[in-house]
């Protein structure tokens, strides 16, 4: 028969053989039970020191926090389990990748667990780690996912033969597989900053600078939205810029007798990288910059959309009859008159440049000997809300109005414009000097045509934390930049960018890519499985093989039966 | 979900068939080339009900979900090609009647597991992702095995001169069965809410009984001369 048969086939197929061997190597991918995305955890070196987690690929079984042998598997937790003992515990064992599940919508979390979160992270990121620590928003099929790994790891290594027989034949294991490559430096990063000004009216003028950092910092890049630190600085410095440029416009107040220079910093988070070029460029390489001249003092924004305190952080306490003295005086005297419920005091704190990072950005203007001060609602530097990536807009705004508390950082409106009010009405007081002539403290500039405007403080909230805004994710062709750029424009005179590149020999940051991924979840059976179906289908086709063989039976029987009846006829 | 679970699902579909083609006698009468041209049959009148259906019936533009009986129903109508085609491979074929029968049913069968499971189990059961539907893939292509002999058997009773009067009806019966028995099926399955495997055991019952008729009819028909 093979001979017959080698030959029929070589005549029929001779033409079709290299049709179908390319069909045959094509190697289409397999569809996976489940394909998500997942955020990497941050990985980036700063100033020589290395953060964060170091590898990206995983190609593991998935087991959850109960399993016994967690090594080179991919661990899983949920948030509402997660615990730093549980995380260390599976870097101890050698875990292949630790996957940590976040819910959809964050304020169904109770509070004390976001809490914790937020105070674990920086914990989690100082602890380097070769491991792959992903994050992940939790849907159904992913928590289904989660379930029955959770089912199978629990009860791994307590039953019988039988019982470990029968769990094989019906159990599902997961694979869990990334689709990217390792993950390497991203080289000649371009952080962009933005600058702008209003000149006032008159030469030699003193300069007020108000600075505010865009990006924000979370434990995963694309997960760090940053409502409140710094999303509020950058809506309150626009909306200051807006009204600023309305006022020194308008023809019956003129300028005033001070210059604002207007600064978005980027690489904030990341030891205001933008800051420190900036100020190098300006006073070191430039003949003629606003910064080299006359500076009365340069306040900067930092977290103020929420609560009601104010603190004014300095690094060294202004002196009688300075600038930055009337600016402290005029702030106690707007907010004792005109937002009595506002609680203001100044906080001291030296710079301490042994640390591995500075605590507010006007730390980088006093190294230069600039008068610099930090507005803010935070008392400390080390706020967790300042790097946390439960700092988001808040979703359910239907919940805040019943009175319950959202769980972890956000943005409470009313409270940025009053803050913005108070910011706006003090730099008011101090350019045109009104205290000096005698203008009482209730009075307030900012009304009417001039107000506030809280609906533009939303929408421009809102647009912030629309995509995440981490220092890695904006290059200098982002869109939040060119929409920056292009507001400035709109209000301000003589904007550009200013640029920071990494040095080539001795960086002081390095940000790596591979920072978001898909990873396939594919539903797995151990091998054992195989072995017995492979035993169960040569016991079936043996059956087969006898019933065919045995065929002739059924035949001879339906004759007996059928032939009576012939012989009948 | 690896080449192991590939060669299983492979060994489960093929090996019936082999088994079938060994014992029942065929390869002593140098029937391989006889099958080869009953397949290529298959493929011919695979190609003009496609391009008929292609032609002929508009797609289904209703709610997904709903069941279009009437639409499917003339579809299935359609399958009657493959009853023509298999009194077309038998008619041209010389010999004794179960020889043909048999011929006819491996070379159409055949072809079909070819044609329509290959690359399902090369792309899917060669993958990481384990899915059963690959073994109930193979059992189907058993069960197929089984209905193409008595479809043969059915058509060929059908085509009999010497068919007694009493017969015609069991036998157009079973024809219209036969052809239908796809469209039954999804019937099933739809209004029944069937899961897989139980419309598998569902198929296998239904043909069991089919291919029981007709070899009821068969062996009456050919020992009451």
């Amino acid at each position: 028969m093979f001979e017959e048969a080698s030959e029929v086939l070589e005549n029929m197929l001779k033409w079709s053989l290299p049709l179908s061997l390319v069909l045959f190597l094509v190697l289409l991918r397999a569809e996976a039970a489940h394909e998500f995305s997942v955020y990497r955890m941050q990985q980036y070196d700063l100033q020589g020191q290395t953060y964060g987690s170091r590898n990206a690929i995983l190609n593991t079984e998935a087991r959850t926090v109960e399993a016994e042998v967690l090594s080179r598997r991919c661990v899983m937790m949920r948030l509402a389990d997660f615990s730093y003992e549980k995380y260390q515990k599976a870097l101890q064992q050698s875990a292949g990748a630790v996957v940590i599940i976040l819910p959809q919508n964050m304020s169904t979390m109770p509070q004390d667990i976001v809490q914790q979160f937020m105070e674990l992270e920086p914990e989690l990121l100082a602890t380097e780690t070769i491991v792959p620590v992903y994050f992940a928003l939790e849907d159904e099929e992913l928590l289904s996912i989660y379930t029955q790994t959770q089912i199978s790891s629990s009860s791994q290594g307590s039953s019988s033969a039988a019982e470990v027989l029968l769990h094989t034949a019906t159990a599902n294991g997961f694979q869990m597989v990334t689709s990217g490559a390792q993950s390497k430096a991203v080289s000649d990063w371009a952080i962009t900053s933005l600058e702008g000004r209003l000149t006032g009216a008159g030469e030699d003028l003193p300069t007020i600078v108000l600075v505010a950092h865009y990006d924000s910092f979370g434990v995963a890049p694309w997960l760090s939205y940053g409502a409140d630190s710094n999303g509020s600085g950058v809506a309150i410095l626009l909306e200051l810029a807006r009204l600023f440029s309305r006022l020194y416009s308008y023809k019956r107040s003129h300028a005033g007798r001070y210059n604002l220079l207007f600064f978005l910093s980027g690489g904030g988070k990341f030891n205001y990288q933008g800051t420190k070029r900036w100020l190098e460029d300006n006073l070191d390489h430039t003949d003629s910059s606003l910064l080299q001249d006359n500076v009365a003092f340069v306040l900067c924004l930092d977290t103020l959309g929420n609560s009601d305190n104010l603190y004014l952080h300095v690094s060294k306490p202004p002196k009688e009859g300075s600038p930055q003295h009337i600016l402290l005086k005029e702030l106690e005297t707007v907010v004792a008159h005109q937002h009595p419920e506002l609680k203001f005091s100044m906080v001291h704190k030296k710079i301490n440049l042994a640390d591995d990072t500075l605590a507010w950005e006007h730390e980088r203007f006093g190294i230069r000997r600039l008068p610099a001060f930090t507005l803010s609602h935070l008392e400390s530097h080390r706020s967790p809300a300042r790097h946390s990536i439960m700092d988001k807009r808040s979703v359910s705004s239907s919940l805040e109005g019943a009175g319950e508390a959202t769980a972890g950082p956000h943005v409470d409106l009313t409270k940025l414009s009053r803050n913005t009010k108070v910011i706006a009405e003090t730099l008011a007081r101090v350019i045109y000097n009104l205290t000096e002539k005698g203008v009482s403290g209730d009075l307030e500039i900012f009304t009417e045509q001039m107000q506030v405007q809280e609906d533009q403080l939303a929408s421009l909230l809102d647009w912030l934390t629309a995509q995440p805004r981490a220092a890695q994710l904006l290059d200098k062709d982002s869109s939040i930049v060119h929409t920056l750029e292009y507001y400035l424009n709109h209000y301000l005179k003589d904007v550009k960018r200013h640029l920071v590149r990494a040095d080539k020999r001795d960086p002081e940051f390095v940000f790596y890519d591979q920072l978001k991924q898909t990873m396939n979840a594919y539903r797995v059976k151990p091998a054992i499985f195989d072995l017995l179906l492979a035993f169960c289908i040569a016991s079936y086709l043996g059956v087969l093989y006898l019933a065919i063989q045995n065929f002739g039976l059924l035949y001879s029987f339906l004759r007996r039966v059928t032939s009576p009846r012939v012989k009948q006829h | 979900m690896t080449l192991f679970h590939f060669g299983n699902c492979v060994s489960l579909a093929y090996f019936p068939y082999f088994i079938t083609y060994k014992c029942s006698g065929l390869s002593e009468y140098n029937a391989f080339w006889r099958c080869v041209q009953a397949g290529a049959t298959y493929l011919f009148v695979q190609l003009c009900k496609m391009l008929f259906l292609a032609t002929f019936f508009p797609t289904w533009e209703g709610a997904v979900g709903v069941y279009d009986f009437v639409g499917e129903f003339m579809k299935a109508t359609v399958d009657l090609a493959d009853l023509l085609g298999l009194h077309l491979v038998m008619s041209r074929n010389a010999g004794k009647g179960e020889y043909k029968i048999m011929v006819a049913a491996m070379g159409w069968a055949t072809a079909e597991l070819i044609m329509s499971r290959c690359i399902p189990f090369w792309v899917g059961a060669r993958g990481i992702e384990f899915d059963w539907k690959y073994i109930q893939m193979s059992f189907d292509s058993n069960i197929s095995l089984v209905h193409y002999i008595a479809m043969a058997a059915v058509v060929w009773m059908f085509t009999r001169y010497d068919l007694p009067k009493s017969f015609r009806l069991p036998v157009t019966i079973l024809l219209g069965l036969c052809v239908y028995k796809g469209f039954l099926m999804e019937l099933f399955v739809h209004v029944f809410l069937l899961g897989s495997w139980t419309a598998l055991l569902v198929k296998a019952v239904l043909t069991g009984a089919i291919s029981l008729c007709s070899l009821f009819l068969f062996v009456t028909l050919v020992h009451s001369n």
